[in-house]
């Protein structure tokens, strides 16, 4: 059942240039660890995917490089920093269902609050706040939308306002989660076309997808985990039919994407 | 303070209790918009119920250790505790067995207040305690005594100090809690301190409606104006507006009518909050009905295009269309308005007749329409039922539906009651590359490509072929070949030749 090392992938290069530097991280919430001795190292400005079947710790470990939860063994580091010093480095983009989209709260104020992490929490936004929320809502193309409330929007719109959000933190690392999960085609395109902006600028983005059959065309990189790392490089590497045959043991339904996705690329 | 004596003295007996209210229902509706948006208005109701243990207990506390009456301390210090213990206990329920929250609650409110009804009713302690719990339990807004009222007055300062020095990390925490924590803020602490201003905001509200009512002066503000505002600066200020407002009238129904305020003033705010559910200009009932009664189904649009259509050609009267299409509610005149403007129909002095558009658009659904009743007929569907079946299934027409059924018939040319089904305009278009299969007889189109099952065939890129006759039952495609050859092809040998539609 488990894969041999062979098939993990060391990128070579020089440790400080590393967005994300995991070490023998292994986080447990009980006697089954979530994750168990991962290792590996993001470079910076890389688009990443975060693979696996569900519940193979794809979660916990976006939650690690937020700093939220308390390694057993093991540390992450962001651009050689501790994650607990690293909170204004990262942005994060929620899940759809964890968001109340009821709450009285427009566009542009959800966009504005990606500078809340810069002033203290007693002090008003400011001018050039409000500014860089409609720079954003810009970029993602929501300016339009920027009055409405945010359940007025379709699901598509809401995702790209989140991504404003993220864009408004200016953070070096977003974090992204199943951002790309019932959205049409067109968001689907919007939302790449930020993420790949944003790369360009520089940020290194991580996001966790679970539709084998686009990963290969989204990412520059993927991580393939299932309680612990099974590869980590670029899709051609990472999607070795053999290799997903042990982590998905034998999901059929996985293959049929697969195979889907290799003749159209 | 010479003028507040002077007021209490002409007209102490109506001042003080508008006072007293107005900062009440100030306070409570504010904190309530945060307890409404965090969905912890049973706790909130809790908190209030537990209050009567928690008062109980802080002046057993204090008159054992200090040995002194002190109703007001017994006050603060009880709803403090009352809160923080129903909390806790809440938390540890929900934490360490598979009760879920709601019932916690249920279970740990109803217990303390019971606690509090116990002990108090035993002559032993009852003999100890001072305290008119009727006043707790009703509230009595008319008999607020000097100190309580500065209490009320410092309570309301400090939590709407709290509301507005933190009103950007409330905000964050209610609407994406994860967020707030990935940029540092301790989410556990704000929702601790929400629970400490609940409590102190539950000490207030019990002076006018008593622990059982005062949940209502937290959230019926609140909830109302959640229902008119889309921003939640907004809701906070309409809100306060609302419950200064509701308290007003209802003090003034109360003192009119010889009623108990705290009933009164309750009253009044709920029934504010049904006015509101029913007229609120954009969550309201009303408005809600009158969205979805403007808007024309697409089935009666549809419905109209098709009887137009049937005139072939010519232009139909709106009298005639009001006629054959029949539907419960009358709008078709607002749907041919709306195709109208959709530039699928033109209407010239009650006459309407199809656009170049609209003559598509309804080829598309009289398509729809046969191929379901097609389908209908090979699943074996009576055929009385077929028509109407179809007539329903009909306005299911979206593109890859369509194609999915014309593909899995094999591309009929004609539904079971033997009229033709039109093809698809925008399928075969002369822009477009497509599968022989879809030519219809008389059609020329050059051949693009020839995949491996149309290979023995002998076609090549660039021939020219015409549709023939359709034969054996529709399952057999005849192509003619420049040279005259006929050549006969099954679904997926015709299938397999790619081409496109000679001009």
């Amino acid at each position: 059942m488990i894969a041999k090392n062979k098939t993990r992938i060391q990128l070579p290069g020089d440790q400080s240039n590393f967005a994300i530097a995991v070490q023998h991280l292994t986080v447990s919430y009980g006697p089954v660890p979530a994750l168990l001795d991962i290792s590996v190292q993001v470079p910076s400005g890389k688009l990443v995917g975060v693979i696996g079947p569900n519940g193979s710790g794809k979660s916990t470990f976006i939650k690690s490089i937020l700093g939220f939860v308390k390694p057993d063994v093991g540390k992450v580091e962001l651009f050689g920093e501790d994650t607990s010093h690293t909170k204004d480095r990262v942005a994060y983009v929620p899940q759809r269902g964890t968001v109340d989209w009821d709450f009285p709260i427009t566009v542009r104020e959800v966009a504005a609050m990606g500078r809340y992490g810069k002033r203290r929490w007693w002090q008003d936004l400011k001018k050039e706040d409000y500014a860089a929320a409609d720079e954003a809502l810009e970029k993602v193309r929501m300016s339009e939308f920027s009055t409405r409330q945010i359940g007025q929007l379709s699901g598509g719109q809401q995702q790209r306002v989140f991504m404003a959000r993220a864009l408004t933190q200016n953070a070096d690392v977003l974090l992204l989660d199943e951002p790309f999960a019932g959205v049409d085609a067109a968001t689907e395109r919007a939302i790449l076309d930020v993420l790949h902006e944003t790369k360009e600028n520089g940020k290194t983005v991580v996001v966790v997808h679970h539709d084998l059959a686009t990963a290969a065309e989204f990412f520059d990189l993927l991580l393939l985990l299932k309680q612990r790392l099974f590869a980590f490089g670029p899709p051609r590497q990472v999607l070795d039919p053999e290799l997903l045959a042990d982590v998905y043991e034998g999901n059929l339904r996985v293959f049929a994407d697969l195979a889907q996705s290799m003749r159209s690329s | 303070m010479d003028w507040l004596e002077g007021l209490q003295l002409d007209y102490g007996h109506v001042i003080r209790p508008l006072i007293v209210g107005t900062l009440v229902s100030i306070v409570c509706s504010v904190l309530g918009c945060f307890i409404v948006l965090r969905k912890m208005s049973f706790l909130a109701d809790a908190i209030a119920h537990s209050m009567l243990a928690g008062v109980i207990a802080g002046y057993l506390l204090i008159k054992i250790t200090l040995g002194r009456e002190a109703e007001l301390g017994a006050l603060l210090i009880g709803a403090l505790l009352a809160g923080i213990v129903t909390v806790a206990m809440v938390g540890f329920v929900t934490r360490f067995s598979r009760i879920k929250q709601d019932t916690a609650i249920g279970i740990m409110y109803t217990g303390l207040f019971a606690l509090g009804a116990f002990v108090i009713s035993i002559k032993y302690f009852g003999s100890m305690i001072h305290v008119d719990i009727y006043h707790y339990i009703l509230g009595n807004v008319l008999s607020v005594p000097d100190e309580e009222l500065w209490l009320l007055a410092i309570v309301t300062s400090v939590v709407l100090s709290v509301v507005i020095l933190f009103y950007r990390p409330l905000q964050l925490t209610s609407f994406d809690p994860i967020m707030a924590a990935s940029i540092g803020i301790p989410v556990l602490a704000v929702e601790y301190l929400l629970t400490v201003c609940t409590s102190l905001v539950v000490v207030s509200g019990v002076q006018i409606a008593g622990v059982i009512l005062v949940v209502a002066l937290i959230i019926t503000p609140a909830a109302t104006a959640y229902l008119l505002s889309d921003r939640l600066d907004r809701m906070i200020f309409l809100s306060a507006i609302i419950g200064v407002f509701g308290f007003w009238l209802g003090f003034a129904l109360a003192t009119f009518a010889g009623a108990s305020p705290g009933a009164s003033v309750v009253v009044t705010m709920t029934f504010i909050f049904l006015l509101t559910m029913t007229f609120a200009p954009r969550y309201g009932l009303i408005a809600d009905w009158i969205r979805k009664s403007s808007t024309i189904p697409q089935e009666i649009m549809e419905d109209v295009l098709g009887a137009v259509l049937r005139a072939q050609g010519k232009s139909v009267p709106i009298s005639e269309i009001e006629r054959t299409v029949t539907t419960r509610n009358m709008k078709i005149r607002q749907a041919i308005t709306m195709l109208g403007r959709q530039d699928l129909v033109d209407v010239d002095h009650d006459q309407v007749c199809l656009t170049e558009a609209g003559e598509i658009e309804a080829n598309r659904l009289v398509r729809a329409h046969r191929l379901w009743e097609t389908y209908l007929e090979q699943t074996g569907t009576p055929e009385k039922e077929l028509h109407n079946k179809a007539h329903k299934l009909e306005h299911i027409s979206d593109q890859a539906t369509v194609e999915y059924l014309d593909d899995v018939l094999g591309h009929p040319i004609s539904d079971p009651h033997g009229s033709v089904i039109p093809a698809d305009a925008s399928q075969i278009g002369p822009d477009r590359e497509f599968v022989s299969s879809l030519l219809r007889e008389g059609n020329r189109a050059s051949v693009q490509r020839v995949g491996a099952l149309a290979d023995s065939f002998g076609f090549k890129p660039g021939d020219t072929i015409t549709m023939g006759k359709r034969s054996d039952g529709g399952r057999t495609w005849t192509l003619i070949a420049e040279d005259g050859r006929e050549l006969k092809l099954d679904h997926e040998q015709a299938d397999s030749l790619v081409v496109r539609m000679t001009p």
